[in-house]
């Protein structure tokens, strides 16, 4: 087993030789390896099913993985004890497609729950959620109640709640899930803003355009498995044959 | 200082969603003061029922020794002596022939039997106090030895009594302790059950807070101090009312049934609100723990 990761930097992830069986019987993951280094940029790509979102569960460890081995910053998450995964979350932030929000906090209250719940000092966690909502564009709308914001907006918040701690992986899955494509966009320029930052973004994602764009590190899975891991890679490996899959 | 800035978080919100699910919280309000009122009702009825044995107690605890006429007042002294300084003895009393008759006179239901009587006819009495019922038989025993007693008619002792009683109070008191574990049972259920619904309502904010990594305690402490608030208000409501029930309810037992010695008693107030507030607070706190269980577990 060589596992050489084609980058310089130190691998921040590292999924090795990872299966996952569902109590079902299904087969979501079959012998994943993948390497994520240190500020990467990665977009999982493929059809519904094929086992993206398994993988983020995986990496948020609400699952473990059946077979194998999951490292995140030299922790493995499958023996990972239950009274760390808290600590383990707070070093990643979490963008999901349905915001996640809580409806009856205010904008501000939204991010800086994130901040409480670590049991950070009241100063603190107001220039924090200050700058969050600044660097995402919502200064101005603090006191403003998740329903009476649009869905760009919705996540503009959760993304100022997923950085607001200051974390050095973002995971996302379908982020512009529910967007319109030129909100989905100015959501995607916080993304690789946060990146050129310093920071591993992880992104699920069924935005073709989007991909086809950024022209970024792009893993495609299909049926469980990787299909294709391409360094500055397209939606479909080629346009013409969108369904090739690997054997 | 992270710890109180903790506290004060899972403080302010444990009130905030107090009100927030008011319906629900009243429901949970409701179901714990009901099964306070049982079990404060349970603690009246057991606190009566004592008081009740504790006045038979009283009585049979006592029991006086016959001293025969020819016995020389040194012998009784030396025995007195002697009883006085048993440690399973209260108190000893001696009465003469002469202070028994006069005490014999002035009960007035004796008037007619005193009339035909020429001269004294009853036994000078050693009355001992024995501390715990269960050695009266082991004093009555010894007494029947002594040389002193009259052989005719030696004790008042009613060894058959006082175990009947005896055994009926460690029956009662069982029973009592059963009934109460039962309540105890029965209401955690419900209670949990409750809290349940209160925390599926807030399942989200639940899920957001492990997502942004709150440890257990952290979610769980908002939802065990709501639970704790819930059952100080049921047991403060319940309380009232049993406050408020507990005299009128005596004195129509008294005077339906007027020979047992059932009085009211305020003193046992206090205990009571310990008790209850104690056990609301418990009671809201274990339920909420449980209750919340299933949606904190990862």
């Amino acid at each position: 087993m060589v596992l050489t990761p084609d980058f310089d930097s130190r691998p921040v992830i590292s999924f090795q030789h990872v299966w996952k069986t569902y109590p079902t019987g299904t087969e979501a993951l079959r012998d994943i390896n993948l390497v994520v280094p240190e500020g990467d940029f990665l977009f999982l790509v493929g059809p519904s099913g094929a086992g993206k979102s398994t993988m983020v569960r995986l990496l948020i460890r609400e699952e473990k993985p059946t077979k194998g081995k999951i490292f995140v910053d030299g922790i493995e998450l499958g023996r990972m004890k239950r009274r760390k995964l808290p600590f383990y979350r707070r070093k990643i932030g979490l963008v999901f497609q349905d915001f996640k929000l809580l409806p009856n906090l205010t904008v501000y209250e939204n991010v800086a729950f994130a901040l409480r719940v670590l049991g950070e000092p009241d100063r603190l966690v107001q220039s924090r959620a200050g700058e969050a909502l600044d660097t995402v564009g919502l200064a101005g709308k603090e006191l403003t109640y998740p329903a009476n914001l649009s869905g760009g907006e919705q996540q503009r918040v959760a993304i100022a709640r997923a950085l607001v701690h200051a974390p050095r992986m973002i995971i996302a899955d379908e982020p512009t899930g529910n967007l319109d494509p030129a909100t989905a966009w100015e959501i995607m320029q916080l993304f690789l803003r946060i990146n050129a930052r310093g920071a591993t973004v992880v992104m699920a994602t069924h935005n073709r355009e989007i991909v086809d764009l950024l022209r970024r590190r792009v893993v495609a899975i299909d049926a469980g498995q990787i299909a294709r891991d391409d360094r500055s890679g397209r939606y479909h490996d080629d346009v013409s044959k969108p369904q090739i899959r690997a054997q | 200082m992270m710890m109180f800035r903790n506290l004060r978080f899972a403080l302010n919100s444990a009130w905030q969603s107090f009100w927030r699910n008011l319906a629900v919280s009243m429901a949970a309000v409701l179901s714990i003061t009901l099964i306070l009122i049982l079990a404060g009702v349970n603690l009246l009825v057991g606190h009566a029922l004592s008081q009740v044995l504790d006045g038979f107690r009283e009585k049979v605890s006592v029991i006086s020794i016959n001293v025969g006429d020819g016995t020389p007042l040194s012998t009784v002294y030396a025995y007195q002596q002697q009883l006085s300084t048993d440690p399973r003895v209260a108190s000893v009393r001696f009465i003469t022939k002469e202070q028994a008759l006069a005490n014999f006179q002035a009960d007035p239901n004796n008037a007619i039997l005193v009339q035909q009587l020429d001269n004294n006819p009853l036994d000078a009495k050693i009355e001992v106090k024995v501390k715990t019922l269960s050695d009266v038989a082991a004093i009555d025993a010894a007494a029947r030895q002594w040389s002193g007693v009259d052989p005719t008619n030696p004790t008042n002792y009613q060894g058959d009594f006082v175990n009947r009683m005896l055994q009926l109070s460690q029956w009662l008191g069982l029973a009592g302790v059963g009934l109460l574990a039962i309540l105890v049972v029965v209401s955690v259920v419900i209670v949990m059950n409750t809290i349940r619904t209160a925390v599926y309502h807030r399942r989200k904010e639940i899920e957001v807070m492990k997502l942004v990594g709150a440890t257990e305690w952290f979610v769980r402490g908002p939802f065990v101090i709501e639970g704790v608030m819930t059952g100080l208000i049921a047991a403060s409501i319940a309380l009232s009312l049993l406050v408020v029930a507990y005299p009128p309810a005596v004195a129509q037992f008294k005077s339906d049934i007027a020979f047992i010695p059932l009085s009211y008693d305020p003193s046992f107030i206090a205990s009571l609100a310990r008790d209850l507030l104690l056990g609301g607070a418990l009671l809201g706190a274990v339920g909420s723990y449980i209750g919340v269980r299933r949606y904190v577990k990862v």
